[in-house]
């Protein structure tokens, strides 16, 4: 038993080691620091410079909070920093698991994770997309004069649980929401050519061509494709007509919009309307469709919801220690309230509130003046 | 002369008024005297206030009507509802807590930098992006609001702190409270914009992560007012580790507004890549 309470001894005075608020000022200087070097997000600095100084931070909040009576025993400032120590924490887990990436899905075609691009997973990503199934449907997007990009209304059938398909609507700041995952559209999307190879000899094959995001790109909706066995490079060019306006309101939508398609292979160019095809020496093609391609944008991290729990929490810890604060002493009592103020002796260590003299300034104050009180 | 204008250069004249007769008010042909024998012209300030705060109410209405969206995008927009806001919190401060009422020859003329700085804009029209449909940016924007409205007042406080130290800060202040009380009332201001900045802060990734995908990315926005908050926590950690002299305590308030200001009209308009939600 004695043996039990020793070791408990020793434990409290090994953490209060690491409790020091200078420990806390020097993390928050270094988190500072960190904070700047990481300003806009500059390629080549390493995460470290953030990581570090939260994890002495951490470090010292746990024996702060263990240790210094000052915050846990104040409720307020006790939830308030413990919530601070489980921000870090899941946003730690947050960067473990998350994952971020990009899709192109083109209208008529479903979700595959084969299909993601620019995938940055943290090492526990679990990884599994085996509930996530939807299909891309019509989408419009609005603009304003000068080209403003507007309202986004992107259609989808998602498969819900029971397996049935469900249309629904989302676009800006409506994600897509499966199993975790949230798909957002973005200004990233385009038209797409869908056409069919006939190989000379060969079984024919569909299959679709991204043109560049537009209107972004409107000046070169072009791509290019080398079919299989051959080494000619096929170029497209797709000349739209669009109901875009930079001096009005218009919707990009794929209802109102018709393309003819230039290919282009070797010193040859043939002008392709939808439905015809083009006899190309390394066989034939079929401009069979023109549809659009929505750009996604996919966000996984399981902490948000507690992330943004954990902060209100803290928020209302703050405000219940500066609510009891001001009721303790009120705003214009001559008493110091702070231990520093008190007697200009560090904080670290044990204290009890609000327990010193008056300080040296004593001039004379008239409380009601403060307060607006009547004489 | 689009229809804003006219309320907006009237509204700015009544702050222009209720500064001068603050200025004033705390003059030193009061020097030597115990107590102020009349505080009227406290009421000519509050009265002018009040009457800007009206007049830039009418001319924010009035370009909501004309371009059909409110004052959320350009700096035009942002200065002018700045200015209404920290107007109309002060207001109620300055109602409320006589005792701050000198520390408007402080606040006041601070919120001239954004009212010289309003008239030199053009007012065009702004577009309004689609991320700005969402609900949040009430939240996150009004809590900006009221952060920098307590911020500013600590500014206030903090101007009394360091210029107590000159002998005519001593005049215009000497019926103020004792520097142990101002102090603290500035840092209750202070703690009390801590507590607007996390919200703010926390709406703020809400609606990050509704409009980008993505709660928090280190842009230059983000990074900035993460280093406000910072700066804000380590400026009440100091005080309860050291004995903060009054001056270094107001510079410290200084700091942490001049970094909430930069943050609020610098980053979004320095780089073309920060987040104004417009793309
Ligand atoms: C990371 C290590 C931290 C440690 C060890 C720590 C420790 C402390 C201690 C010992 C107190 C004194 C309580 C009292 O005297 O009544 C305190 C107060 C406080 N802390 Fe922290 N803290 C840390 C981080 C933070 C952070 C990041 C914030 C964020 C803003 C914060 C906000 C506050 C506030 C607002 C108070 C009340 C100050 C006052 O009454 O004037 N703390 N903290």
């Amino acid at each position: 038993m004695r043996c039990r309470c020793l070791r408990v001894l020793q434990m409290l005075n090994f953490l209060r080691k690491f409790a020091s608020l200078k420990i806390a000022l020097l993390g928050m200087a270094l988190l500072a620091i960190g904070a700047m070097l990481s300003y806009g997000n500059p390629l080549g600095t390493p995460v470290w410079v953030l990581v570090a100084p939260m994890a002495l931070l951490a470090v010292n909040l746990v024996a702060a909070i263990t240790t210094n009576p000052r915050i846990n025993q104040q409720p307020g400032l006790l939830v308030f920093h413990v919530a601070l120590l489980l921000l870090l924490l899941l946003a730690t887990v947050g960067r473990l698991t998350h994952l971020d990436a990009h899709l192109e899905l083109v209208v008529g075609t479903g979700f595959e994770a084969d299909k993601l691009l620019e995938i940055n997973a943290g090492p526990l990503h679990p990884g599994s997309f085996d509930s996530v199934h939807f299909v891309q449907g019509p989408y419009t997007v609005e603009y304003s004069p000068g080209m403003q990009r507007g309202l986004t209304h992107s259609h989808v059938k998602v498969k819900t649980a029971a397996g049935a398909w469900e249309g629904r609507i989302v676009g800006d700041d409506r994600p897509l929401v499966m199993d975790g995952y949230r798909f957002y559209t973005t200004f990233n999307k385009g038209f797409t050519s869908v056409l069919t190879w006939l190989p000379a000899g060969g079984a024919p094959v569909t299959g679709s061509v991204n043109m560049p995001s537009y209107p972004l790109f409107e000046y070169k909706q072009d791509n290019r494709w080398t079919p299989h066995g051959s080494n000619t490079e096929i170029k497209f060019w797709l000349q739209l007509k669009t109901a875009m306006n930079a001096e009005a309101h218009w919707v990009l939508d794929a209802a109102s919009s018709s393309g003819v398609l230039i290919v282009t292979s070797g010193d040859k160019r043939y002008e392709v309307r939808l439905g015809e095809f083009v006899d190309l020496p390394q066989g034939r093609l079929r401009f069979e469709a023109l549809t659009m391609w929505m750009g996604y944008r996919l966000f996984y991290d399981p902490t948000i919801q507690w992330l943004f729990f954990v902060a209100i929490m803290g928020i209302l810890g703050l405000t219940h220690y500066f609510w009891k604060k001001i009721n303790l002493q009120p705003w214009m009592d001559e008493k110091p309230d702070t231990i520093a103020e008190q007697a200009g002796k560090p904080l670290d260590g044990i204290g009890s509130p609000s327990s010193g003299k008056p300080s040296g300034n004593n001039a004379p104050v008239t409380t009601a003046y403060l307060t607006g009180e009547k004489h | 002369m689009v229809a804003e204008v006219p309320w907006l250069w009237s509204g700015l004249g009544a702050y222009f008024a209720a500064t001068l007769i603050a200025i004033w008010g705390v003059a030193p042909r009061f020097a030597g005297m115990p107590v102020i024998q009349n505080r009227r012209h406290e009421y000519a300030v509050l009265a002018f206030l009040m009457l800007g705060v009206t007049l830039l109410a009418v001319a924010i209405a009035e370009r909501w009507l004309r371009i059909g969206h409110g004052p959320w995008i350009s700096l035009f927009e942002l200065l002018m509802s700045q200015l209404w806001s920290l107007g109309l919190i002060f207001v109620l401060l300055y109602w409320r807590l006589p005792g701050l009422r000198p520390s408007a020859v402080i606040v006041l003329p601070v919120m001239w930098i954004l009212g010289s700085w309003v008239l030199t804009l053009e007012p065009a029209a702004s577009h309004f992006p689609p991320t700005y449909y969402n609900a949040w940016k009430w939240v996150h924007v009004g809590l900006g609001k009221i952060f920098l409205a307590l911020l500013l007042a600590g500014v206030g406080l903090a101007g009394v702190l360091i210029l107590r130290h000159t002998r005519r800060g001593q005049a215009w202040f000497r019926n103020m409270p004792s520097n142990v009380i101002v102090d603290r009332l500035a840092w209750r201001f202070m703690m009390l914009a801590l507590v607007f900045d996390s919200l703010m802060l926390i709406a703020g990734a809400v609606w990050a992560q509704d409009a980008w995908g993505r709660y928090w990315a280190w842009d230059p926005l983000e990074t900035s007012a993460f280093l406000t908050w910072l700066l804000l926590a380590i400026g009440l950690h100091l005080r309860l580790s050291y004995r903060v002299p009054p001056v270094v305590s107001g510079l410290m308030i200084i700091g942490v507004f001049m970094l909430a200001f930069a943050t609020y009209f610098g980053a979004p308009y320095i780089s073309p890549a920060a987040h104004k939600g417009v793309v």
